[in-house]
């Protein structure tokens, strides 16, 4: 350790016994100034600390409720198995599914596919790990995994690179290959995303001529205009097996189809929207709020239609 | 010391005015904020009438350090929000097509359901003392002399019980 953090940590440490001081009816306000301006740094990790307590205090009776529906929901279980009960059921499904799938007799196809409402992890052969989103699902061919197909929905990859191998994912009319790194892949109808967030890819179509090259921190969407390449946070890439979709300048169709899929619900969405793009972050919970928090971020109107809902431009007023 | 009223507080508050000054300074680091505060703080002493107050320079001080964090909760709160939400990579934003009002209050709502995931997991995960004394305290209210009765343990144990949970709780909210 530094001196510098060494010193953080001690300023951190002077700024939370000040936090709890001046909680006091008799509290040392004097001595309180004079800490903060014996060096500029204790107002910073002063107002650290005052955020996160402003935080909690915003939120208090949410937490309390929630906290006491978890305990009472599970009183003797591990500590352990409650950390992961919050990080959302996906997620939890995912670590508990995280077994590996012998393949003895290789069928000509396998086909894996995650159910509604939670997530799936999958070991391949050859150090092939995918994570398959709610309601997706791929086909694997072959003994050695070399060819994946993205039947429907999204699906990570994390796949070891190795120069003999020959891997291809393909997705609809796009495939994948030159992989040796981790990305997201996803496919609703016409509509497809590739985002990189390790490594490089190489993704190529009937639709264009030469194969484009994805690297990190890039993404790959093709809709009805056709190809566009364009920067994205890494941590964005497969953002959804923590909980939250990312988007940038994503087709408001490939989002509206993954809130189908998260929410277990038919959602259609009005023609005259189709060349409309998203760019935000959505938190994903038990899937109902997904739409409703889309729908007034983009002064969207959704209206019941058949057995499931239609979004559409609201009327302006 | 007996308890002052409304226009005692307005004494107070010209009384302690270059204490107050001297503090928001401190706190903002910043002349123009801190004159900015001050000017609020002398609103809110006006408008918004105290119950009986035992101590009024310690109740002005309160109040001032109240200030500057919803002032900073607000930054942090708008930061987030432009982090997250870019007025112009959406069509409709564009176009000028949904009140601004309804989607910030839609983000807002975002924003809060995420903090109160992340807050309520890592309290969640929090070591089981440190745990108690913080839900105690901060979500339940209670003072830091009523919590250490019912843990049975010390005033200056539930401060470090708080001081674990304070530290662990920020790290959780900066990842």
């Amino acid at each position: 350790m530094t001196a510098r953090s060494e010193s953080d940590e001690t300023m951190l440490d002077q700024a939370l016994a000040w936090q709890a001081a001046l909680e006091r009816d008799d509290a040392d306000w004097d001595g309180y100034m004079a800490w903060l301006e014996a060096d500029p740094r204790h107002r910073e990790a002063f107002d650290s600390v005052a955020l996160v307590a402003a935080a909690v205090a915003d939120h208090s009776g949410e937490i309390g409720n929630l906290l006491a529906a978890q305990t009472s929901a599970e009183q003797p279980r591990k500590r352990l198995s409650r950390a992961f009960a919050y990080v959302g059921g996906g997620l939890a499904a995912a670590i508990a599914l995280m077994v590996a799938v012998p393949v003895l007799q290789p069928p000509p196809i396998q086909t894996y596919r995650a159910d509604d409402g939670s997530s799936r992890s999958i070991a391949l052969t050859n150090g092939i790990h995918v994570v398959l989103s709610p309601a997706s699902a791929i086909d694997v061919h072959g003994g050695d995994a070399s060819r994946i197909e993205l039947v429907h929905g999204e699906a990570f990859f994390d796949v070891r690179h190795d120069p003999a191998r020959s891997l291809t994912v393909s997705a609809g009319a796009y495939s994948i290959s030159d992989i040796g790194t981790r990305f997201s892949v996803n496919r609703a109808g016409d509509d497809f995303r590739v985002g990189v967030s390790e490594g490089r890819i190489s993704v190529g179509s009937d639709h264009v001529e030469r194969d484009v090259e994805v690297s990190a921190g890039h993404q790959l969407i093709a809709s009805g205009d056709g190809l566009t390449l364009s920067p994205i946070a890494a941590a964005d890439v497969g953002s959804w097996r923590g909980g939250r979709l990312s988007y940038s300048n994503a087709p408001l169709g490939l989002v509206i189809a993954d809130i189908s899929r998260y929410s277990g619900k038919l959602v259609l969405i009005d023609p005259s929207l189709e060349k409309t793009h998203f760019s935000g972050t959505l938190v994903i919970g038990d899937g109902s709020k997904l739409l409703p928090d889309l729908a007034t971020v983009m002064g969207l109107e959704v209206r019941a239609e058949g057995r499931g809902v239609r979004v559409g431009a609201a009327p302006s007023r | 010391m007996s308890p002052i009223d409304q226009d005692e507080l307005e004494v107070a508050y010209g009384v302690h005015r270059s204490d107050l000054m001297r503090l928001l300074l401190a706190r903002t680091g910043n002349r123009e904020e801190a004159e900015d505060l001050l000017q609020e703080l002398w609103l809110r002493v006006k408008q918004n009438p105290a119950g009986p107050v035992l101590n009024g320079r310690a109740y002005l001080f309160r109040m001032a350090q109240n200030l500057v964090i919803d002032r900073l909760r607000e930054q942090q709160r708008r930061m987030q929000r432009e982090r997250r939400w870019s007025d112009t990579t959406t069509d409709f934003a564009a176009a000028g097509v949904e009140p601004v009002d309804q989607r910030r209050s839609a983000e807002e709502a975002i924003l809060d359901r995420e903090e109160i995931a992340a807050l309520t997991s890592a309290i969640a995960n929090l070591p089981e003392g440190a745990r108690r004394a913080f839900e105690l305290h901060k979500i339940q209210g209670l003072s830091h002399v009523e919590v250490a009765s019912i843990l049975g343990i010390s005033r200056s144990g539930v401060e470090k019980h708080m001081a674990v949970a304070m530290k662990y709780l920020r790290r959780a909210l900066m990842d």
